[in-house]
């Protein structure tokens, strides 16, 4: 925007090493006053580690080089220190207390005192000055688990005016939000930016970053890549080559569709919310595929698309309450996660943390968990032919690392996610169910993703996949549902697929008529 | 590579060899105990003393008295005390390890009576003179003798005190009591009761003396671990449940010091008059109370002279003497008729506590 | 590639089993030779070994379904409890309904069963936390022990005694040693080798290099010592004494649970529903079923235990059980398990237990009161944990992590990581944890 504004913050050279990893390999960064800087990279290449260099959570001393901030060397000691100094830094899972309200957690820490006792009556009337500079329309009594995740995320950037923020850190603040929340956040840094707040910005989403931001550092292995100035017209291609040091000439990888016969039909599917029961997740939903398909469920978030999956797959999810499963023109009962599996269906979870993955386990164990008959005799386990499936798996998906034996939890998210599926895999489904199967994931490892499940597809399986990314629905599947609100309310052939119509009939109550 | 490979098999071929070459003389038969009894010992052998938890004042004195006497009497001693929770086990283990250190002779006050002949028996096997201090040991061929007051006696004293103390305050009955007895793993506490009761029961059915709140078994006068709240809390119980209005309660039969201040305690909380009270081991608390006039009574065993006995038999044991004893035939443990030697308890009220404690350094003072 | 590294790599970093029970095993001999030397050779003593085995089994024998209990999530406050009901019941049926002691035993494991299967069911398919639902069995079944046996002591006969203080008896010629206790040790030995054996078969057919041989031969070389030198030890005890029946249980309880929790498929989801429940649920492990079997398990262990400890003492009584759940949970976290779960070996609770054990016996012949002893162990729990947690967070060699799960390996041998998100990871994970 304007270069010539003085230099706000400044790091050198920065080099951060934990045991056996250099995290951070002479780093540069230069953030100047008022504009909005983004920073980009693969997942692990290091956007984070710096950022918590610079808040102070690896304090001075732990890594090499220097931080000039406001024209002057600055050691931070912890997060205080620099949250002291003006630099406040929102994370991506957000830090902010369910059971309480929004003026208490506004201040928690830092509350407005009058004889040593907390003054509430200044506390919100504070609190609503700064959630009416962060747009928050909202009672300060409200709690935090009442409100919905994008007036969360206002909640916590209100939390750092409060701080007097003078360099606002942003870690993904957009990946849990829906389009409308997203937009909202996007326009209120351009408010800031206007304002004289400098924000820093570590987003994987290339299309936000593109629209919003002054200048862009790259990082790629824990080095800087680049900087470029958005005036010297950068578009996302661009970024993209900078981060995986390539060009990638197609974002999906060439895929012909070999479909088949329906095999896989849900009928007239109702479930009920598991705690209040007048609450119906899935309203009369039906939907079929086909062997060799691709089929994309689009929704808005809480459309009801993950508890329509985990309600077919054995019942994981609700209160049951009537449809029939067919699978190869047999009904099936699936009362169970075993019988799901049994009947040859795979789930991936949205939540690889919470939900795919047992963080304890290493690779091998995590491959082989859904089916443990497949490699035990009378119930005990081989370990060879653990080791050997795991391995193939390994090799087959590209999964970056050293052995099978490496614990899971030090995978990056593409690593953890191609365990996943292979962990479905391994169950030889004829239906896979993925849920967000790119979230969180860079775009190097997208692109492998997406080529796992079109080779998945030519196996003759059926998959779903369960997205919030409209381009990723269109360039992958070969048929897409729309969900709204607990019903499904279209259906769309790939080649009608469009943004625009998608949008229409995921924010439409009228059942569209299709067929 | 071979050649480091054969070092590191030979030098730990040597180290195996080393380790057990020392250990592989088996002791021959059993028995080599019994036999032993005319020879003694040396007379700088290793004496293990184990107690049980540091619950009363008697205990941690017998202690004391125990670790100063074997040392002045020339002997080596390990005198271990039980822990507060994991009484049994903690005794079990204590006695082997005397055991194995090779104590010649193991003195045992039980913490529960039936649960340690295990070990018993292996210090009679390993020729150690197993000596039951206090408590006996039930259910064992192997212990070798017993040491402690008479108690039966002391529970006759008891009762005998109770009726005289009420007979003194008020000469006619009838007469409203209530028992107490101590832990049931205490093979004393059946004693003591039926020491008292001995005397107690012949007024009961005269019905000059009214057990008002008609608990007479020992299973409902049992107070668990000798515990001073148990007491309490029984106590408290029969108040509310007897003893409202103006009810009048003369006296309580209670097995020692330490449940009777926890009684009287409970009576005081009420805002009754304190009845006779007994009790039994002359804790500086209770001597206090007497003298205040609170407690009625209790028994006077002196630890000092149980101690001494116990280290004279140690010391006939040494001299490969055989050692004093006066009963042959009250004690029968359930496996044998363990060979006794009973010292006699004395009452002591306010009357002759000057008396019964004038040799005794801590409570002596108190009594003028 | 120096000698030094092979063997720093290979006993201790290793992926085989083998090498992980090494480095516990050495961690304990450590402890046991300070005693050695400081009681002046009692510690190693036959019969002080022999006590050992007979003072402990029980606890040990706790500390296998704790682990379980533990790695599934959960605790359990009421095995003492457990242990003393089960305990004054089989007493009773023996000495008043005159029921022969191996029926017995079997009437002891039902009832442990029982109490199990009521434990199960209210933390596996009504939801309430174990710590609630076994702090209500600790009162319960103390009570249940106090009201059948109205605090009275109940002998038990010889022939049940033998479980807690038996030992295996002599046959075959005059040899200055308990045969039995040989023959054992001799399988024991073979054992070992034809493991070592195995497990070099399994990494060649895992496409891995196996060891180099000659740290597989020191490694045989030095447990085939350790339980020559044990077998020896035990079988040269004074006549009718040698390696204790109660031993003997532990040792096959030790075999077939650690088999159990690592080969097999019901052990691996053990692990899976203490890592991550909801994970473990949606990959098919029937949760409610795991949960209830690991809580009935441990309650039938505790009934074993007690049976054990009543045969020991010859008697019932009114103590048995006091504070034992915090013998066997002390045991399973020194042995390096997670109190959030999903962490911990049979061995390394073991080990743990023994550390407490020796320590205990140590300071025991040393004439240190039960008070300092107290004292004592207090301070190693906490530490042994805490250095545990603290080498963790720093990222170093963790003594009791390498005993329990195995050395992440690429950490020393300073292979390339998969991603340069390795870096990020401890750090998010200590925030979260």
């Amino acid at each position: 925007m304007n270069a010539a504004a003085p230099i706000l913050l400044e790091m050198r050279s920065i080099t951060k090493e934990f045991p056996g990893v250099k995290a951070l390999a002479d780093v540069n960064l230069v953030v100047r006053a008022g504009e909005i800087h983004a920073i980009c990279g693969e997942n692990g290449a290091g956007k984070s580690t710096l950022m918590k260099v610079l808040s102070g959570v690896y304090p001075y001393g732990t890594y090499d080089g220097q931080i000039v901030y406001q024209g002057a060397e600055t050691r931070f000691s912890d997060i205080r220190a620099s949250e002291h100094a003006g630099i406040v830094i929102i994370h991506q899972e957000l830090a902010l207390i369910p059971d309480m309200s929004i003026a208490e957690n506004i201040f928690l820490g830092n509350e407005p005192r009058k004889r040593g006792a907390i003054d509430w009556k200044a506390a919100n009337r504070m609190a609503l000055d700064l959630m009416a500079r962060v747009g928050l329309q909202e009672d300060p009594d409200t709690l935090i688990k009442d409100i919905g995740v994008g007036k969360q995320q206002l909640v916590e950037i209100a939390k750092a005016f409060a701080k007097d923020v003078k360099l606002l850190i942003l870690d993904e603040p957009t990946a849990a939000l829906n389009e409308a929340d997203s937009r909202h956040l996007l326009d209120l840094l351009r408010g800031f930016r206007s304002r004289g707040i400098t924000s820093i910005m570590i987003s994987h989403k290339l299309n936000e970053i593109e629209a919003i931001a002054d200048q862009i550092t790259i990082l790629r292995d824990g080095r800087t890549v680049e900087t470029l100035n958005i005036q010297d017209g950068v578009d996302e291609d661009r970024i993209v080559r900078g981060m995986v040091g390539r060009e990638l000439s197609s974002r999906f990888p060439d895929h012909t569709p070999k479909i088949g016969e329906v095999f896989f039909e849900v009928r007239d599917w109702n479930v009920r919310h598991p705690i209040s029961a007048e609450r119906q997740v899935c309203k009369n939903e039906s939907f079929v595929v086909r062997r060799g398909e691709i089929v994309g469920f689009a929704g808005l978030m809480g459309a009801g698309r993950t508890e329509l999956a985990m309600s077919v797959f054995g019942r994981s999810y609700g209160v049951f309450e009537s449809g029939t499963i067919v699978k190869d023109g047999k009904e099936i009962v699936l009362k169970s996660v075993a019988d799901a599996i049994a009947h040859g269906l795979a789930y991936v979870s949205e939540d690889r943390k919470a939900l795919g993955l047992n963080l304890l386990d290493d690779i091998k164990a995590s491959t082989v968990a859904a089916k443990l008959s497949k490699i035990s005799r009378h119930g005990v386990l081989d370990e060879v032919r653990e080791y050997q499936a795991a391995e193939s798996y390994r090799r087959d998906l590209r999964t970056k690392a050293p052995t099978v034996d490496e614990g899971v939890a030090k995978l990056s998210g593409g690593n953890q996610q191609k365990v996943v599926l292979a962990k479905w895999m391994f169950t030889d489904p004829d239906l896979l169910i993925l849920d967000e199967p790119t979230r969180g994931i860079d775009v190097g490892a997208k692109y492998e993703i997406y080529g796992i499940i079109q080779r998945l597809a030519d196996q003759g399986k059926g998959v779903i996949v369960i997205s919030s990314e409209l381009p990723e629905l269109i360039g992958l599947c070969d048929r897409i549902y729309t969900v709204f609100e607990g019903a499904i309310t279209g259906e769309l052939a790939r080649a009608d697929a469009d943004p625009e119509t998608l949008m229409k009939q995921m924010t439409s109550t009228k059942k569209m008529q299709t067929r | 590579m071979r050649n480091f490979l054969a070092k590191t098999v030979a030098i730990g071929a040597i180290a195996t060899l080393a380790l057990t070459g020392c250990g592989s003389g088996r002791d021959g038969d059993s028995d080599s105990g019994s036999a032993g009894s005319a020879k003694g010992f040396a007379a700088d052998s290793l004496i293990g003393v184990a107690l049980p938890s540091k619950t009363s004042e008697n205990w941690v004195l017998a202690g004391d008295l125990f670790t100063n006497g074997l040392k002045e009497a020339g002997f080596k001693s390990d005198v271990q005390y039980a822990g507060a929770s994991t009484t049994v086990a903690d005794q079990q283990a204590q006695i082997t390890a005397m055991v194995t250190k090779g104590a010649k002779v193991i003195v045992i006050g039980a913490t529960d009576a039936a649960q340690l002949s295990t070990q018993v028996a292996a210090a009679h096997a390993a020729g150690a003179k197993v000596i039951a201090y206090d408590r006996l040991i039930t259910g064992t061929p192997d212990l070798d003798y017993y040491v402690a007051f008479d108690n039966f006696k002391v529970g006759q004293l008891q009762g005998q005190a109770l009726l005289d103390g009420m007979k003194a305050k008020k000469p006619n009955g009838p007469y409203n009591i209530e028992l107490f007895s101590g832990s049931p793993d205490d093979n004393n506490a059946g004693v003591f009761f039926n020491g008292a009761m001995s005397v107690l029961k012949p007024e009961i059915d005269k019905g000059n003396v009214v057990v008002a709140s008609k608990q007479t078994d020992v299973k409902q006068t049992a107070i668990q671990g000798w515990k001073a709240e148990g007491a309490q809390a029984r106590m408290d119980q029969l108040l509310t449940s007897t003893y409202g209005g103006n009810k009048a309660l003369d006296g309580v039969l209670s097995p020692n010091d330490t449940l009777a201040r926890a009684i009287i305690t409970s009576i005081k909380g009420a805002g009754k008059p304190i009845p006779v009270v007994t009790g039994q081991d002359s804790e500086v608390e209770s001597v206090k109370s007497i003298m205040a006039g609170e407690q009625y009574m209790t028994i006077n065993k002196d630890t000092r002279n149980l101690v001494k006995q116990t280290i004279a038999m140690i010391q006939a044991l040494q001299k490969g003497d055989k050692p004093e004893i006066n009963d042959t035939k009250s004690y029968n443990n359930g496996s044998k008729v363990v060979d006794t030697y009973l010292l006699p308890p004395v009452a002591v009220t306010k009357a002759n506590a000057a008396e019964a404690y004038a040799n005794d350094p801590k409570l002596g003072p108190l009594t003028k | 590639m120096s000698r030094f590294k092979d063997l720093q790599k290979n006993l201790f970093g290793g992926t085989t089993s083998n090498a992980r029970q090494f480095g516990m095993i050495a961690t304990l001999v450590g402890i046991v030779l300070i005693f050695q030397i400081w009681t002046n050779g009692l510690t190693l003593r036959s019969d002080n070994l022999i006590a050992l085995f007979n003072q402990n089994s029980y606890i040990l024998i706790l500390a296998i379904g704790m682990l379980m209990v533990i790695v599934a999530g959960h605790i359990d406050l009421s095995v003492g409890s457990v242990a003393a009901f089960t305990g004054i019941l089989v007493a009773k049926s023996m000495a008043e309904w005159d029921l022969p002691w191996p029926a017995a035993i079997v009437f002891g494991l039902v009832i442990g069963a029982a109490i199990g299967a009521w434990q199960g069911f209210w933390v596996a398919y009504i939801g309430v936390p174990a710590f609630i639902v076994t702090l209500a069995g600790m009162l319960l079944f103390r009570g249940g022990n106090q009201y059948i046996g109205n605090a009275n002591t109940i002998p038990v006969p010889e022939g049940f005694r033998k479980i807690g203080s038996g030992f295996l008896p002599e046959v075959g010629p005059s040899t200055g040693y308990n045969n039995l206790t040989l023959l054992l040790g001799l399988a024991a030995c073979l054992a070992v080798i034809w493991r070592e054996l195995q497990s070099r078969k399994t990494r060649r057919e895992m496409d891995a290099d196996p060891a180099p041989m000659w740290i597989s031969i020191l490694r045989m070389a030095v447990m085939v010592g350790v339980i020559v030198f044990a077998s020896l030890r035990f079988a040269s005890g004074r006549v009718g004494t040698s390696f204790p029946i109660s031993g003997i249980i532990l040792v096959a309880l030790v075999l077939a649970y650690s088999f159990y929790t690592r080969n097999t498929a019901g052990g691996r989801h053990i692990y899976a529903v203490g890592g991550n429940s909801r994970a473990a649920e949606l990959s098919g492990v029937k949760l409610k079923r795991v949960n209830f079997f690991v809580m009935m398990n441990m309650s039938i262990l505790a009934a074993l235990a007690g049976m054990i400890f009543v045969a020991r003492s010859a008697a019932s009584g009114p103590q048995d059980g006091n504070g034992w759940e915090l013998d066997a949970i002390a045991a399973v976290f020194i042995g390096g398990a997670a109190v959030s779960g999903g962490i911990g070996t049979i061995s390394g609770s073991i080990v743990g237990g023994l550390v407490m054990a020796v320590l205990n016996n140590g300071l025991q012949l040393q004439g240190v009161g039960t008070d300092k002893v107290q004292i004592i162990k207090g301070l190693v729990l906490l530490l042994a944990v805490a250095l545990d947690v603290y080498n963790k967070r720093q990222g170093r060699f963790s003594i009791i992590g390498s005993l329990t799960r195995g050395l992440r390996r690429d950490t020393p041998s300073g292979a390339p990581p998969s991603s340069s998100d390795a870096g990020r990871e401890p750090a998010r994970t200590t925030v979260s944890g």
